[in-house]
C-alpha cells in the first residue's frame, strides 16, 4: 500500500520537477543567449573550464581509437596509393633538380622575410581537445584560454591556412568557430600571381567542408586552382594568411557575381594542433554619427 | 534499479558522444545519451529519468557550439513524454521500442532547433537533412543498446520476455493440434 502511495505521488509530482527543470534550463539558456549578444561569455566560459578535464580525456580516448579504426580503413587503399606514389617519384625527382636552384634564390629572399615575420602577431600554440558533441555546429575546442592571452575574435590558424575565430574562451579553454561553419565569414582577396586581385567574402557552407567567396564581380578573371588570401579588412584575420584553393567557378555576368568555391587549406577534418593569432586589429575611427542635415539646419539657423 | 549504474552508463554516453565524432564524423549522428535517458524514461522513474535527462543534456551542450541549456531542455522534456507513455502503455516490447527512440530523436532534434533560432543562434547544420540522419542512427543502434541494457540492468525482465515468447510458441503449436 505504501508503495502504491509513493508511486503515486511520484507519479503528482513528476510535473512540478518538470516544470522546474525545464524552467532551470531556460534560465541557463537565456543567461547563455544574453552573453553571446554582449560578447561576455563569461558563463559559457565557467562552464568549459569545468568539462575540459572531460574533454581531454575522451580526446585521448578517440585519439587512440579513432587512430587504429583509421589504420584499418587506410589499409584497404594502400595498394593504389603504392602505385600514385611512384608516378609522383619520378616527377618529383625532376622538380628537385629545379628546387636546388631556387634553393639559393630563396636564401636571399628568406632574409627579407624574416623582417616580416618579426614583425607579426605573437602566436600562442593549442591542442584540439574536442569536437563540436551535437550535429547542428562546426566548433572545436583548444587547451589553451584567457590564461594564455587568447581572447575573443582571435585567429586560429595552421601552417596551412586560418582555421577560424575564437567564440568562447575560458582560462584554460577556448572555443574556435571554424571558417567553413555557416556563421564564420572573412575578407579575402584572390591572389594568383599576376592574376586579377579581386576582392570579395568568404563564407563557410555547413558540413561540405568548402567556403565560397561572395561578392567578386562576373567580369573579372578567376580559375579553379587560384589561392585566397585574406584582406584584413574584417577585423579579425590579418592581411595574407591563406584561406585555400579555388576548386569551382561558375561563371557571373557583367551583373551578377562569380559563385566561387574554395578548399580550406588548413585541414580542418583532421585538426591536431593549431595555434592562436594574439592579433588585435587596427582600431578604425568611428563612423560620423551626426546627419549631415541636421548640421546644414544648425548653420542655417545661426545665420 | 542502482543509480551508480546508470550514472556509470551515462558517462560512458557522453564519453562516447564526444570522442566518436573525432574518429569518424558520421557517428555523431547517433545521440547516446538520448538513447539513456529513453530508457531511463522506459523505467518508470520520473525523476531519474528527469535527472539523466537534464544532465544529458547539459553536458552535451558545454562543449558545443549552440547555447547550454537547449540540449537539457529537450531532453528533459523527452524524458518525461517518455515517461508519461510508459506509464500508460505497455512499451515493453523491442518492436514498440523502435518508434519510441525514433519520435525522441525527432521531439529532441526540433526542441533544439527550436531554442536555438528563437534565441538568435540558429544552427549552420540543414534542419531536415540532420534530423533524419539523427532519427535513422540514433533508432538503429538506440534499439540493440536498449536490448543490451535491459540485459545489463534487468535480467528478469528481459527473462520474463523470453518465457513470454516460448509461451507463445507453445500456444501456438497446442492450437494447431488441436485443429488437427
Amino acid at each position: 500500500m505504501a508503495a502504491t502511495r509513493t508511486q503515486k505521488e511520484i507519479r503528482q509530482r513528476a510535473p512540478i520537477w518538470l516544470v522546474m527543470l525545464l524552467f532551470a534550463n531556460f534560465v541557463v539558456m537565456a543567461v547563455d543567449a544574453r552573453d553571446r549578444f554582449s560578447q561576455q561569455q563569461t558563463y559559457k566560459g565557467l562552464v568549459q573550464a569545468f568539462f575540459s578535464p572531460i574533454q581531454t580525456a575522451t580526446s585521448w580516448v578517440s585519439g587512440t581509437g579513432g587512430g587504429f579504426f583509421r589504420q584499418i580503413v587506410s589499409f584497404r587503399s594502400t595498394a593504389n596509393e603504392n602505385e600514385i606514389l611512384r608516378q609522383r617519384l619520378a616527377e618529383t625527382e625532376l622538380e628537385l633538380r629545379n628546387m636546388r636552384e631556387a634553393k639559393n634564390e630563396n636564401y636571399r629572399l628568406q632574409g627579407l622575410l624574416a623582417l616580416k615575420a618579426e614583425a607579426g602577431p605573437e602566436k600562442v600554440y593549442a591542442r584540439v581537445i574536442a569536437r563540436d558533441a551535437s550535429v547542428w555546429f562546426n566548433t572545436i575546442m583548444i587547451n589553451r584560454g584567457s590564461s594564455a592571452g587568447v581572447a575573443l575574435n582571435m585567429p586560429v590558424i595552421t601552417p596551412g591556412g586560418i582555421v577560424g575565430r575564437v567564440v568562447a574562451v575560458s582560462p584554460v579553454t577556448a572555443q574556435v568557430m571554424l571558417i567553413t561553419d555557416e556563421k564564420a565569414a572573412a575578407g579575402a582577396i584572390i591572389g594568383q600571381l599576376g592574376g586579377s586581385g579581386a576582392l570579395g567574402s568568404v563564407r563557410g557552407l555547413g558540413n561540405s567542408g568548402l567556403v565560397e567567396m561572395r561578392y567578386v564581380s562576373g567580369l573579372q578573371k578567376v580559375d579553379a586552382g587560384d589561392y585566397i588570401l585574406t584582406t584584413g579588412q574584417d577585423g579579425i584575420y590579418p592581411p595574407g594568411l591563406n584561406v585555400g584553393e579555388v576548386v569551382e567557378v561558375r561563371p557571373g555576368t557583367a551583373t551578377e557575381p562569380h559563385q566561387i568555391y574554395i578548399r580550406p587549406s588548413a585541414r580542418l577534418d583532421q585538426l591536431t594542433e593549431v595555434a592562436v593569432l594574439l592579433y588585435h586589429p587596427p582600431q578604425r575611427p568611428a563612423p560620423e554619427q551626426t546627419l549631415p542635415n541636421v548640421d546644414k539646419k544648425k548653420v542655417m539657423s545661426d545665420k | 534499479m542502482p543509480q551508480f549504474k546508470i550514472a556509470a552508463v551515462l558517462a560512458l554516453a557522453i564519453i562516447l558522444q564526444l570522442s566518436l565524432r573525432e574518429a569518424w564524423p558520421p557517428l555523431s549522428h547517433i545521440d547516446f545519451p538520448l538513447i539513456v535517458v529513453v530508457y531511463v524514461a522506459l523505467q518508470r522513474d520520473a525523476w531519474t529519468a528527469l535527472i539523466v535527462g537534464t544532465i544529458a543534456g547539459l553536458a552535451i551542450d558545454a562543449p558545443s557550439g549552440g547555447l547550454i541549456g537547449a540540449g537539457g531542455f529537450s531532453k528533459t522534456l523527452v524524458a518525461y513524454l517518455v515517461y508519461l507513455g510508459a506509464t500508460r502503455i505497455n512499451l515493453e516490447n523491442a518492436l514498440i521500442r523502435i518508434p519510441v527512440l525514433a519520435a525522441a530523436a525527432v521531439i529532441d532534434g526540433a526542441i533544439y532547433f527550436f531554442w536555438q533560432r528563437s534565441l538568435g543562434h540558429p544552427p549552420s547544420a540543414p534542419f531536415v537533412q540532420t534530423i533524419s540522419y539523427n532519427l535513422i542512427g540514433t533508432t538503429v543502434v538506440g534499439t540493440f543498446v536498449l536490448y543490451m541494457l535491459d540485459s545489463l540492468f534487468n535480467p528478469t525482465a528481459s527473462q520474463r520476455r523470453q518465457f513470454a515468447s516460448r509461451r507463445r510458441g507453445a500456444r501456438r503449436s497446442k492450437g494447431l493440434s488441436k485443429r488437427r
